[in-house]
């Protein structure tokens, strides 16, 4: 892994220094052609207009007159005017400041770059031949060599340029690797140690909301939902465990006791009944829990659709009323809040919501009222409040009420095995909702809370 | 009724086939899903009863689309060991018509096979249910025990509207759930059986003419006897 790293950090920084050369050198080779030739085209229009000056005193005053003009031009030693020469039909030279007629010189009129040799060593030059009336030759050039330097210097610091873009380069890679191999490296570490069965680490997570951060949140929320359903799983694990063993070990001494004892038929098919009842039992508490597991998975999100909390809370009301009415309990139904819908699983919120009625008409004596009403405490939220005239719960038993296999101490005696709330709770918890208790002096409230409905 | 049992597990076939035998119904049998598919397909069942792991190539649920496909419609009864809410409501788009989950009572399987077979000879448009003289107009929702007219809330004629199509046949509690309640889940109550009490009540003021019976270990019948 920070192998790959390494070598990914490397390759993108070399990869913008090359682009950063690459650009630096597309930039400066039309700039110094540019340059040249803008220099170049100035240089030949300058010549070209001094030797039409010359050649206009030469028409006035003869060649004598240009001689001594051009003897006079030289006396002031202008720098740069490296050569101006007049020279007869023979390209003998009768003034200027180069002894001999330079070889190379083309022989026609007109305007070059070209090397020629000048006190015998080769130089490139820029020159314009101008032929004056009577074969008289003018020689007005210079010589590029003195603009070498500024050339010299514009390459010197394109080169150092690409030298600092270099470093820059190395060093800026070398940093980037270093911040994202020390940050790999602790969440390396932080995984690793999850795998080891540290679930309950978490990746060192910053306040800013860069790529890397993002991640690390990303998996953090992944982590606690893996954690959660560990527990989940290792919860219902140990109450299985604990919680089958009890109708288990009846019907084993039930049968065994069967096979010992063979008992008259009439005797036998009672046991064999009771047998039957106790497996019921079993699979009753298996279906809840699957049901439970199947609902903490969160993988029945996906099937969600439109459900009317009104009707489904009357519904459940009109299916108890003929049970509370022959325990003579009075159950009603309220809805305070209009149309409630909300996005969710129809069957399981069915099976909450009876839950709760049934769990209250349980605990509720005879004489009673358990009262369900449905109703919209702040903007998009819903609730679904039942409530009893039961003897409540104390504040143990509501910390504890939603635990899987709880029951009070008044649900002894009663059927039931201490899963319905807990099915409750993860019903809501399934919707984004809550689950909570409130004393209502007497009995209790329950109220499940929804987040978003419409 | 003439049925068909696809199951591999020979323990459960031999507990169903015995079952029904008692019942006075015939019961083929296919322990794999080609077995099942080649008998399904050449001759007619009444129902058919399917499980849906099954050994070899074919599982039940793509013998069920096999055999739609071909247009046989007869009533399939799922049998799995697969409890899951969306298991369910895959095996009946598949094409399956009711869905039993192991493991199960057997009161509970004959009560639902006798309603599956019934319904295919059932015809769709009836307007009136008869039993003995207890009578229903499905238009005007009138219930009529002879010449005395019987007032229901609505819950309970759907009730007994169900127990009326079902006549002569045991209902279990769980199928009054699902039917007339549309609860898919077991609300671990006697509720149903208030409901039922309720019911007999205004059905029957003298308890000696009784038309709605308790059976027991099953459920529920409507008959004349």
């Amino acid at each position: 892994m920070a192998l790959v790293i390494r070598s990914s950090a490397a390759k993108l920084a070399a990869s913008y220094v090359l682009l950063g050369i690459l650009a630096l050198v597309l930039f400066a080779l039309p700039l110094s052609y540019a340059w040249r030739a803008a220099v170049n085209d100035t240089r030949v229009q300058i010549l070209t207009e001094d030797s039409q000056r010359l050649a206009d005193i030469f028409k006035s005053k003869g060649p004598a007159g240009l001689a001594d003009t051009i003897n006079e031009r030289v006396g002031l030693q202008i720098a740069g005017e490296r050569i101006l020469l007049l020279a007869d039909a023979n390209e003998k030279p009768l003034a200027g400041n180069v002894p001999d007629w330079p070889a190379g010189v083309p022989k026609e009129p007109g305007s070059y770059t070209t090397p020629i040799t000048l006190d015998g060593h080769p130089t490139m030059v820029t020159l314009v031949r101008t032929e004056l009336p009577g074969g008289y030759n003018l020689l007005v050039g210079r010589d590029v060599a003195r603009l070498a330097p500024v050339t010299t210097r514009f390459w010197y610091g394109l080169a150092a340029a690409i030298a600092v873009l270099l470093v820059t380069g190395v060093v800026g890679g070398i940093l980037i690797r270093r911040a994202l191999l020390f940050r790999i490296h602790s969440i390396r570490q932080t995984v690793s140690a999850i795998m080891q069965g540290e679930l309950s680490h978490r990746l060192p997570t910053g306040s800013s909301s860069d790529e890397l951060n993002t991640l690390s949140l990303t998996i953090n929320r992944m982590l606690e939902q893996i954690e959660q359903l560990v527990h989940g799983v290792a919860n219902v694990s140990n109450a299985i465990a604990h919680d089958l063993r009890t109708p288990l070990t009846e019907l084993r001494s039930r049968l065994e006791e069967l096979s010992l004892t063979r008992p008259p038929p009439g005797e036998a098919f009672a046991e064999v009944e009771a047998a039957v009842a106790d497996v019921d039992r079993v699979i009753c508490i298996f279906n809840a829990l699957l049901r439970l597991a199947e609902i903490d998975t969160g993988m029945r999100r996906s099937g969600f659709v439109n459900v009317d909390l009104v009707d489904l809370c009357a519904r459940a009301v009109e299916f108890y009323v003929p049970a509370a009415e022959i325990r003579d309990i009075t159950l009603t139904y309220k809805n305070e809040s209009g149309l409630l819908q909300t996005s969710g699983d129809q069957l399981l919120m069915a099976q909450a919501v009876n839950n709760l009625i049934d769990n209250a008409l349980k605990y509720t004596p005879p004489g009673g009222t358990v009262s369900v009403s449905t109703m919209r405490p702040s903007g998009e939220a819903a609730g679904i409040v039942v409530a009893d005239t039961g003897p409540g719960m104390t504040d143990v038993q509501r910390a504890r009420a939603t635990e899987r296999f709880f029951r009070g101490d008044a649900s002894r005696g009663t059927p039931g095995v201490g899963l319905g709330l807990s099915l409750v709770e993860a019903v809501a918890k399934l919707h984004g909702g809550t689950l909570e208790f409130a004393d209502q002096h007497p009995g209790l409230r329950a109220t499940i809370n929804f987040p978003g409905t419409t | 009724m003439k049925m068909l049992l696809v199951e591999d597990n020979e323990r459960v076939t031999r507990f169903v086939t015995k079952g029904l035998q008692e019942a006075g119904h015939t019961a083929d049998h296919a322990d794999n899903g080609r077995d099942g598919l080649f008998l399904a397909a050449s001759e007619r069942y009444d129902v058919i009863i399917m499980d849906r792991m099954l050994p070899g190539n074919i599982d039940g649920l793509s013998l069920i689309s096999a055999l739609r496909q071909s247009g046989n419609q007869t009533p399939i009864l799922i049998l799995s060991a697969l409890a899951d809410v969306d298991e369910r409501i895959k095996g009946l788009r598949a094409g399956g018509d009711d869905y039993l989950t192991k493991p199960f009572a057997f009161g509970e399987l004959l009560a639902r096979l006798d309603a599956l077979g019934r319904r295919t000879r059932q015809d769709g448009t009836v307007t009136t249910l008869e039993v003995a003289d207890l009578r229903m107009d499905l238009l005007s929702r009138k219930v009529m025990r002879g010449a005395r007219q019987i007032l229901l809330q609505p819950r309970e004629f759907k009730l007994l509207e169900y127990l009326m199509r079902h006549a002569g046949q045991v209902v279990t509690r769980t199928m009054l759930l699902e039917n007339v309640w549309d609860y898919h889940f077991d609300p671990q109550t006697n509720v149903v059986d208030v409901h039922i009490s309720k019911l007999r009540q205004k059905i029957e003021p003298e308890p000696e003419h009784s038309l709605l019976r308790t059976v027991r270990n099953a459920g529920y019948m409507l008959s004349a006897e």
